[in-house]
């Protein structure tokens, strides 16, 4: 059987994964980053979630997230955040910077979260937005054109308008004007319309006609498909031709800003000397007392072992495929490790509420240098680092934290993983 | 207030009160039923939908095993399009008594059911599933039965006669005056209106809440609430009922319909009718019995569970869950209690609906001084949909949503049809597992019978196939944008939607089942932020 060796194996390439062997190859460590598919990250708006409501409110979106994760780590010390929370801002401007050098800026709000409309008119709190999402001055808009193409199944201006309107921010007079473009094509999805979009016809068809309904400080709202390619900006082009401000919303899979981001970090990886190895899937561990030896992978209809000095698991919780299940029985499908399930109550009886479920807060425990720990605190193995969704006590989904927890523990991870000496 | 006027009001929109309201039209007899929530909203929508060829009562009650296989052969008939003639088996395992199987071939025989027994050897060549230790195997004459088209089959047929048919209308009053009944009042459960209806008769055909409405008259009928639960596994795992073959008990019948098995029941009594949720326990001892004659159960997704309330009669106090009689019981309050007007029908299966209803109107019709003879067992209740109309159907909605759409629609398939061809938007399929295309849904957004965004659900039956309804619960907003009636409370919809599908979710919630869900938090947390989002 195949050995490859390695300083740093990253498992999973998902923003923690992505994150973590980014910030190992900039330490000088050789790093390979192994995966079995692409990650939550294209399912996502594209935007960096740090921290979404009030602590104390939890209905009230907060000003600043920081002051809120910092009340969490004073309130929670098993919450992610505790465990990374030294590295957060600087994990944040490491991750605007690569970003930046390629041209797809994520913008903070002057250290404020965004309120950036979805697709059914509900407005998301949100840290980093890439500049073709980040709608400035939402409330002193006097008029939102919602653009929905009459062929794309997954986008209804109606229903965005309908419920948008609702909202106390937006000036009493903003006007909402939903627009009907017809591509002329049969079907449309969101990598068609994308692919038509960086096409000058594309643009040049939808400003024609969308110009004359454009009034005066007036927005465009558009389906998160303004073009797939990064070196092209669709809404750059099109908001020139109309010659007012050009967004996209948020929306069910698939969106493009999420696929965007992916795509710039594993050309940014592979640009660092990262090996990166696609299609395959890490199948067991070999453990020696408390270090791992190496792993066993399969891909490509090939069995291999890799050995490295660190270990570093971004395998993204059951949606990553990090961790799978059977009635009354939750493992984590590489080592082995141990799933804090809480009180065992699973799921909660409301499906949608603000307590969330107890599933999205399984995870697994860790120390403060991302080491797996037992339930008396004992390091379980001391060369394994875990990151990501896979990290227990927080509900990603009602915290509105994911992404942020992903980018701080991926580059906590591959920053611990740099300072390993061979 | 307004004021209405029939002669009789029915009262249940499950098969018992659907095939009351046809039998009592094509007699001429005017009439209203009337449900409190959408049609099927009882345990017509929540059961098994095995039409029973009568083998499974044959040992114990042999009447209710002709009955059953009588019914069945008629339903095959009038209703073809809402019953699959799959065909049953009933298997023994070592553990269960030889003793039975022989006497239950007998029986079988007695009662006219035909069985053949089969070689086993060929019999898991074809359904590998089936565990090996079979030691003994017949066929039978079951079928399927989908029992929310045989409801509407029955309504729209009963409406080519004349008669009407209220959902979201629950009887809450009765108007009596000198020891008879004269009319009812009605509360419409989506506003609160009421109205009254004049009458000269009152058919309970309530199911389990039987009981409930008895005592608005001031009368008192015992009913046994007794809940089953089933498991939805998304898979065919045979094309054939299967049975166990041994006294009946729980989870020993595996149905099959349509991409999907049912595997069920428990049986667990219970005060209220409304006691629908099936519990993790149950959960675990069905999968524990269906390994028995499927040993590689645990392979296959479950995608749902589900449970159902039977409306058991009880004459005489005392016994309870299975041992009691599952034949039916008409009750004349005139002649037990002394109200004139008042008739009860209770107890039964669903297979043995029509007879139900035939036997009820037999009296009714009786005391109306109407002598016009039953004909629900010859007259067809739909008109099969046209090879013709088949064809059109495909060009339009392609292979093979055509199909799905027209066993769904029936009559109004044509109508649909037509929409789609004018306008090519409305070919579109908003619901992927279903199959469910913009003109379908537009139809019946339109119908006037949809109230509610989940009766347009319901009807479509989109939402109801394997993925969450991410997709199709969007798209249902979205498609229904030019039926001004829908376009507000869509927070209540989406969320109404989805707790519907969690009930069943939730007890089965693992391996790919619990992937999707955090997938779906994510969707309509993380996304779109429904938690905290506000309708007014
Ligand atoms: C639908 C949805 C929308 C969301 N939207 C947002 C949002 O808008 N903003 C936000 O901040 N957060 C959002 N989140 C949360 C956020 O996406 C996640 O918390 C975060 O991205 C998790 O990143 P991760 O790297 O830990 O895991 P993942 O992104 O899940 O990556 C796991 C990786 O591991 C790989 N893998 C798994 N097992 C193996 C194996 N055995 N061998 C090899 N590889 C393996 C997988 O293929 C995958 O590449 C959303 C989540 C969901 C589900
Ligand atoms: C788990 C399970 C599996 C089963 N499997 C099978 C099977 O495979 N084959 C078979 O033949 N039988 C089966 N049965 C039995 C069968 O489902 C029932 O006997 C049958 O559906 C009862 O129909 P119904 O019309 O009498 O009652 P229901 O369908 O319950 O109809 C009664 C209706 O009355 C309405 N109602 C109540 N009160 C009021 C009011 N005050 N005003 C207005 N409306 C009111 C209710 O909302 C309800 O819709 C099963 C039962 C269960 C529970």
């Amino acid at each position: 059987m195949m050995n490859k060796k390695t300083d740093v194996l990253v498992i999973g390439a998902g923003l923690s994964g992505m994150m973590a062997a980014a910030r190992a190859a900039q330490s000088g460590k050789k790093v390979t980053l192994l995966t079995k598919g692409m990650g939550t990250l294209s399912l996502t708006s594209g935007c960096i979630d740090l921290w979404g409501y009030e602590v104390d409110n939890p209905k009230q979106p907060c000003g600043s997230p920081f002051a809120q994760i910092q009340k969490v780590v004073e309130q929670n010390p098993s919450h992610p955040y505790a465990k990374v929370y030294d590295v957060l801002k600087e994990s944040l401007t490491f991750f605007q910077g690569i970003c930046d050098k390629d041209g797809l800026t994520y913008r903070d709000n002057g250290g404020e979260n965004w309120l950036l409309p979805t697709a059914v008119g509900t407005l998301r709190p949100t840290y980093l937005a890439p500049t073709s999402m980040a709608v400035k001055d939402l409330n002193k808009v006097k008029q939102i054109v919602v653009a929905g193409f009459d062929e794309l199944k997954d986008f209804y201006p109606e229903v965005l308008v309908t419920n948008l309107k609702k909202s106390k921010l937006l000036r009493p007079d903003c006007e909402l004007t939903v627009a009907h473009l017809k591509s002329g094509w049969k079907k449309l999805y969101a990598t068609s319309l994308a692919h038509r979009l960086e096409q000058p016809e594309g643009q040049r068809e939808v400003i024609r006609q969308l110009k004359p309904l454009i009034k005066p400080g007036a927005i465009v709202l558009f389906p998160p498909a303004l073009g797939e390619r990064r070196d092209i900006d669709v809404a750059g082009l099109i908001s020139k031709g109309l010659g007012c401000p050009v967004y996209e919303v948020t929306n069910l899979p698939p969106a493009l800003p999420g696929q965007r981001l992916q795509d710039l970090f594993l050309k940014y990886l592979k640009n660092q000397g990262v090996t990166v190895i696609l299609s395959s899937t890490v199948t067991g561990a070999q453990v020696a007392g408390n270090r791992c030896s190496h792993v066993t992978a399969e891909g490509a209809g090939k069995t291999f072992t890799i050995s490295a000095q660190t270990y570093i698991l971004a395998t993204g919780s059951f949606v990553g495929g990090g961790f799978d299940s059977k009635p009354g029985q939750i493992e984590e499908t590489i080592f082995g490790l141990p799933i804090n399930t809480g009180d065992g109550k699973w799921a909660s009886g409301e499906f949608l509420s603000l307590k969330g479920h107890p599933f999205n807060r399984f995870g697994i425990d860790v120390n403060d240098r991302l080491q797996p720990v037992d339930g008396q605190s004992k390091v379980i193995l001391e060369n394994v680092l875990v990151t990501g969704a896979n990290l227990a006590g927080s509900e990603f989904s009602i915290e509105k934290c994911g992404n942020g927890v992903a980018l701080a523990s991926g580059f906590k991870a591959g920053k611990l993983a740099g300072e390993v000496s061979r | 207030m307004a004021t209405e006027k029939v002669q009789v009001v029915v009262v249940g929109g499950g098969a018992t009160g659907t095939g009351i309201l046809r039998d009592l039209a094509m007699r001429g007899i005017s009439a209203l039923l009337v449900e409190q929530g959408d049609l099927a909203h009882g345990t017509s929508s929540r059961f098994h939908g095995l039409l029973h060829s009568g083998g499974r009562y044959a040992v114990k009650d042999q009447e209710a095993a002709k009955e059953c296989l009588e019914e069945n052969m008629i339903l095959r008939r009038i209703a073809s399009d809402c019953v699959e003639p799959t065909g049953g088996l009933f298997a023994a395992l070592p553990e269960d008594d030889p003793a039975y199987a022989e006497k239950w071939v007998k029986a079988c025989a007695e009662s006219g059911i035909k069985t053949e027994e089969l070689n086993i050897k060929e019999l898991l060549k074809k359904y590998p599933v089936l565990s090996p230790r079979i030691t003994k195997a017949y066929s039978t004459p079951d079928a399927a039965v989908d029992g929310f088209r045989l409801l509407w089959s029955n309504v729209n047929s009963a409406r080519r006669y004349g008669a009407k048919m209220v959902t979201y209308h629950k009887l809450s009053a009765v108007y009596r005056a000198n020891g008879a009944i004269t009319g009812v009042e009605l509360t419409n459960t989506l506003n609160g209106e009421i109205t009254s209806v004049e009458c000269q008769m009152v058919i309970n055909a309530a199911g389990a809440w039987a009981g409930e409405v008895a005592a608005m008259a001031g009368l008192e009928i015992h009913m046994i609430k007794d809940k089953g639960t089933l498991l939805a596994f998304n898979h065919r795992l045979t094309n054939q009922v299967v049975n166990r073959l041994r006294p009946p008990g729980d989870a020993d019948i595996f149905v099959p319909h349509g991409t999907i098995t049912l595997l069920g029941t428990t049986s667990i009594a219970v005060e209220d009718p409304n006691s629908t949720k099936p519990s993790e326990i149950e959960v675990e001892n069905m999968l524990n019995i269906g390994r028995e004659t499927m040993p590689n159960i645990d392979n296959y997704r479950i995608i749902r569970a589900f449970a159902g309330v039977r409306p058991l009669y009880q004459a005489n106090k005392g016994a309870g869950g299975r041992a009691v009689t599952r034949n039916f019981a008409l009750i004349d309050h005139e002649q037990k209690d002394g109200l004139k007007g008042l008739v009860s029908i209770v107890g039964g299966k669903f297979t043995t609906y029509r007879l139900m209803a035939e036997k009820t109107v037999d009296l009714a019709a009786k005391k109306l001084g109407n002598n016009t003879p039953c004909r629900t067992a010859e007259e067809p209740l739909t008109q099969p949909v046209t090879s013709e109309m088949l064809e059109r159907g495909k060009k339009v909605f392609g292979v093979p949503g055509y199909k799905k759409a027209a066993e769904r629609l029936g009559d109004a398939y044509g109508k649909v049809v037509e929409k789609a061809e004018q306008d090519p938007s409305m070919r579109r399929m908003f619901c992927e597992c279903e199959l469910v295309s913009a003109s379908e849904i537009d139809y019946v957004a339109k119908d006037g019978d949809s109230k509610t965004l989940s009766d347009i659900r319901r009807k479509t039956r989109m939402g109801m196939g394997t993925c969450q309804g991410i997709f199709c619960s969007y798209r249902t907003l979205g498609a229904l944008g030019n039926n001004p009636q829908f376009t507000v409370g869509h927070r209540e919809f989406i969320t109404e939607f989805l707790q519907n599908r969690w009930r069943g979710i939730r007890p089965v919630l693992w391996g790919q089942q619990l992937r999707e869900t955090q997938l779906s938090t994510g969707i309509f947390c993380s996304l779109f932020g429904m938690e905290r989002m506000n309708d007014e």
